[in-house]
């Protein structure tokens, strides 16, 4: 195959990092002993996305500008796509956002914004939008270059003047039209643009205590948001340039590369500083670090992996993991109680303004009230849980690795599809050959499901709940909570599983609980599903994709998000006349599994009823399942 | 008045940069080929402003109108096409750029119903523009320009037509002209289109993933012109699909030929290509290995087409046989398969249903109610 000849230019190095996507490396191209950074992505786990991949790598192709991260190939070897990319060692913005005072100098800004500019200038050129300008998707070069990363959910338009109405992005830097989804144009990134500039400015953008759903309504309905306090007038009046409300108003990026506030900053070697600083602070922090615990090492990269202890300390170039986490894993009471003490909104453990957001980009398809594709495809595109918890997990965005938007998309498994892309046996799990050399062992199996109930389904759904959650106390006791489950997986994961098997076969034998618990799946599913605030959002207008009833679907024949509704419906179809009995058999199965269940409630098996244990399991994870479905929308 | 001179000063300008680009194009191959390149991509990034203008200034359809004659009449857009890997970096996303304006152009009294100009001379009077737009997925250089031309090409159905109907020499083959066409003439299986089965399989994976979209827009946009199309070529398109492209090395290739193969047996506007393909024995086979394929996303994909064979209510004999031979086999592997797809609903339904329909089947093959229609 041609690919496999296009690897062998490549030698690869160590890993830099990973995420849910799979493994960052950093490598070196035989032919010229140019450092590049190399995504490996395991395709085998993402049911729908290789197009999605493919239109990236698409996009990222044709750009050819120092302001943009350089493409420089992609090859397949087996299920794994590999994706060579330039180098970049000074981490994104976010990163280096993280050390005190988390904001940064108004020169480092300034120059930063310039430098963004000509980066935007260039794509707008090309006519591409960019569509999630954030500090988390600027990254930095070790000398202090800017570059713009992250081209997940770019736009390329044909036309020059054509409009998009795609609602993509992150709810916090979106511009009020895109959120509207009247049409919008290149001016929509100026808006990010001004909101990154805010970002670094005070460490978070505007409405960042906000749940992210509201502040998509926020942004449209108020007047823009405005620089505050101790800030030049040139800085303030930029800000304000860039955050008119009114796109036509709202200058383009060849404009505000003349602005005052631009056209008097400075070179971009005094960023090294900011890098300088990361470093430091990362020093600080190594110590706090090398505790030993556990590491799952799944194929799919479940929050859990927060945990990972990656070699970051000896790739210099590498900014190593986030200040929260320290909060996040306590080794001893005292960190957690002082973590708690001096936790702000900033770095609560869990919150969700820290972290950079997700991305949305969810498709109309989640909105179908119907099961078992938007289920599936929500479990692909949506679970938010990994990104919100961006700062307890292992660095990503260091170099060229992870963004948040790619977290999001290419998270096949967490949680919510416990292991479709891996193995069968949950033992297969653990015996893998990335595994930590400090992870704990567990052989036993209930040790093990107790593993994965923690990474899959209570790490996820606590994360989310948390992210969901607004209130101080109520976030504050969530994150107790989820460090409590957390030293609990670390220490007796098989405790946890009997915790849950004991608290689901209670809950199965109190009528009311089970009923609310166990059975209302189903219908529990559908509302939740349209209101899922998280997660990548892409709504088409609505011409093209008019929102599908359960009983008649209308399908844009070329829409990849109806692929498997068309399966489902042509299913749906052959199967009209045997569907009742197929139904009737479905009722009977829950019966069954019902009576079992009141028999069997939780015991270890007899011999001969081994079954029965299985089948409780999969009740069990089932109830856990639907546990998490039901938090959502709370 | 700098207005009036700029625009009459481009029209000049317009005219003449067609023919300076055919005169640099023609000379790519010459000693002098690398200057040339150069001096090309200025006349075509030119050619690109004048399309689609500047902050500062429009572009007037009156301009545009005569750069897309200029064009057309210099032959640049076959040109262009032909050598569009040859082209530096910067001026092959330009070429892109100027094809999709040129392909897109009307002129202000034309309806918006007629098809735009240069795509309705391409289509009648100079097709191998479009078949050298296709021919770009040999060289990696050009796969993506040219692959998103293509793509917004194939939209209307004409142009789609040229390139499943060009058969060379043959008679009713495209090249003639999309009027001259004969869609009831079995493709002999060396025109252009045949071709994308080997860019998909061979190439890499950039060119083979941009080459793939392009098959895949071409078999799925037109409801009329492709179920005619895959009715008189059944055995060579699946013969071909089946060998190549589901029997693929390349993962991703295999696995996305077998789920766009689910969506074509799935569309409606393909029943009788549907009806006609699950009746053959031997593509039930090919689908019953791929659901032992040791990648699970392969699994899953064949699963969607296996559904299709099972769920027929008019199994043909061979496939009735074939199920009943393994009827016990497959019982036991269906009870099993991809078992950690527990969040699936959709998906386990499916495989109950498939498991029951097995288990219901009678023990010996009966012959279908319904004769399958004619292809």
């Amino acid at each position: 195959m041609a690919d496999e000849a296009i690897a062998g230019h490549y030698q690869v190095l160590e890993e830099l990092g990973r995420g849910s996507f799979g493994v960052v490396y950093k490598g070196i191209e035989k032919a010229t002993g140019e450092v590049v950074a190399i995504k490996h992505i395991d395709l085998e786990s993402t049911d729908d996305d290789i197009q999605d991949i493919q239109a990236e790598i698409s996009v990222l192709s044709t750009c050819a500008s120092s302001y943009v991260t350089q493409y420089k190939a992609s090859f397949l070897r087996g299920s794994k796509l590999w994706i060579v990319m330039e180098y970049l060692g000074g981490g994104s913005c976010l990163d280096l956002l993280k050390p005190e005072p988390c904001s940064f100098s108004e020169p480092h800004i300034a120059i930063i914004c310039r430098e963004l500019l000509r980066g935007l200038e260039y794509l707008h050129a090309e006519g591409k939008i960019h569509r999630d300008i954030k500090a988390a998707n600027v990254l930095l070069s070790e000398s202090g270059k800017v570059k713009l990363a992250d081209f997940g959910v770019a736009a390329q338009l044909t036309n020059i003047k054509s409009q998009r109405n795609t609602f993509v992005g992150t709810p916090f830097w979106m511009a009020p039209e895109v959120i509207q989804q009247n049409g919008y144009d290149f001016k929509a990134d100026i808006w990010s643009l001004g909101i990154t500039a805010m970002e670094m400015a005070n460490g978070e953008p505007p409405h960042a205590n906000l749940h992210p759903m509201k502040a998509l309504f926020h942004i449209p309905k108020n007047p823009s948001p405005s620089l505050e306090g101790n800030f030049s007038r040139d800085f303030k009046d930029f800000i304000t340039q860039c955050l008119m409300k009114s796109p036509e108003r709202r200058p383009s990026a060849k404009e505000l590369l003349r602005h005052r506030f631009i056209k008097s900053s400075g070179k971009i070697e005094a960023l090294q500083e900011l890098i300088e600083r990361r470093r430091t602070y990362d020093a600080t922090k190594t110590k706090k670090r090398n505790r030993p615990f556990y590491q799952e090492t799944l194929q799919d990269f479940s929050p859990r992996s927060e945990q990972d202890e990656w070699v970051f300390d000896t790739v210099r170039s590498v900014v190593p993991r986030k200040a929260t986490i320290k909060s996040r894993k306590p080794s001893s009471i005292f960190s957690t109680e002082e973590a708690l003490r001096r936790m702000d909104p900033k770095d609560a453990p869990l919150q969700p303004s820290s972290p950079a957001p997700p991305t949305m980009r969810k498709s109309t398809v989640l909105r179908q009230p119907s099961g078992a594709h938007a289920s599936n495809t929500r479990s692909v595109r949506g679970p938010p849980a990994p990104a919100l918890r961006r700062p307890l997990q292992p660095d990503m965005s260091f170099g060229n690795s992870g963004s948040s938007q790619r977290l999001f998309r290419r998270v096949p498994s967490d949680g919510s599809n416990s292991g479709r892309a891996s193995s069968p046996s949950p033992f297969d799990d653990i015996v893998d050959e990335n595994k930590h050399p400090n992870a704990v062992e567990v052989t036993s199996k209930e040790a093990i499901l107790g593993r994965r109930l923690y990474s899959k389904a209570l790490d996820p759904t606590l994360a989310e709940l948390h992210a969901q959650t607004s209130s101080m106390a109520k976030r504050e006791a969530l994150a107790k909570l989820s460090d409590a489950f957390a030293a609990l997986d670390a220490v007796d994961p098989e405790g946890a599983y009997h915790l849950f098997r004991n608290l689901n076969s209670t809950m199965a034998q109190d009528s009311k609980l089970s009923n609310a618990f166990l059975n209302t799946q189903a219908s529990m599913r559908d509302p939740i599903e349209s209101e899922k605030p998280h997660g990548t959002v892409i709504i088409k207008s609505a011409p093209a994709n008019p929102p599908p009833s359960p009983t008649k679907l209308v399908l844009a024949a070329n829409n990849p998000h109806l692929k498997s509704h068309r399966r489902r419906q042509s299913a749906a179809l052959v199967n009209t006349d045997t569907g009742s009995p197929e139904k009737s058999a479905r009722l009977e199965r829950d019966a069954e599994k019902a009576a079992l269940q009141a028999k069997y409630p939780g015991r270890e098996p007899q011999p001969g009823m081994e079954h029965c244990k299985q089948l409780s399991d999969v009740l069990y994870s089932r109830w856990v399942d639907g546990l998490r479905l039901r938090w959502p929308g709370t | 008045m700098a207005f009036l001179f700029g625009r009459g000063r481009s029209r000049t300008n317009t005219i003449d940069l067609s023919k300076q680009a055919k005169d640099h194009v023609l000379k790519l191959d010459g000693p002098g080929g690398p200057t040339k390149a150069e001096e090309l991509a200025k006349v075509l990034n030119q050619m690109k402003l004048a399309l689609q203008g500047v902050p500062e200034y429009e572009s007037t359809p009156e301009q545009m109108y005569s750069l897309v004659q200029g064009l057309i009449e210099e032959d640049l857009l076959f040109l262009l096409a032909q050598n569009l890997h040859r082209l530096p970096f910067e001026a092959r996303k330009d070429t892109q750029v100027i094809f999709s304006y040129v392909f897109r152009f009307r002129p202000t009294t034309a309806s918006p119903k007629t098809d735009p100009v240069a795509l309705s001379y391409v289509v009648n009077n100079r097709p191998e523009v479009l078949l050298e737009l296709c021919r770009g997925y040999e060289h990696k250089e050009s796969a993506t320009p040219a692959g998103s031309v293509l793509r917004e090409v194939l939209k209307n159905e004409a142009a789609a037509a040229i390139i499943l109907y060009d058969d060379g020499e043959q008679p009713g083959s495209s090249l003639k002209g999309v009027t001259a066409i004969d869609r009831e003439r079995p493709q002999t299986g060396s025109g252009v289109f045949w071709r994308f089965f080997d860019w998909i399989d061979k190439s890499s994976f950039e060119v083979a993933a941009d080459a793939f979209t392009t098959f895949r827009e071409l078999l799925t946009k037109h409801k009329e012109l492709v179920p005619r199309y895959l009715a008189v070529n059944f055995e060579l398109f699946f013969d071909k699909y089946n060998s190549i492209l589901v029997q693929s090395n390349s993962y991703v290739t295999k696995r996305q030929s077998i789920k766009l193969l689910g969506e074509i047996l799935l569309d409606r506007s393909n029943y009788n290509v549907m009806t006609a393909y699950v009746d053959r024995g031997e593509h039930l086979k090919i689908c019953m290995n791929l659901l032992r394929s040791d990648r699970k996303m392969v699994q899953y994909e064949g699963f969607h087409v296996f559904k299709v064979f099972v769920a027929n209510p008019h199994k043909s004999i061979a496939v009735q046989k074939i199920l009943l031979m393994n009827r016990d086999k497959l019982l036991n592997f269906l009870s099993h398969f991809l078992e950690d797809r527990t969040d699936d609903e959709q998906f386990i339904d499916e495989r109950e249903f498939l498991i029951k329909q097995i288990k219901n089947m009678p023990p010996n093959p009966i012959p279908p109610t319904r004769q399958p229609q004619p292809v």
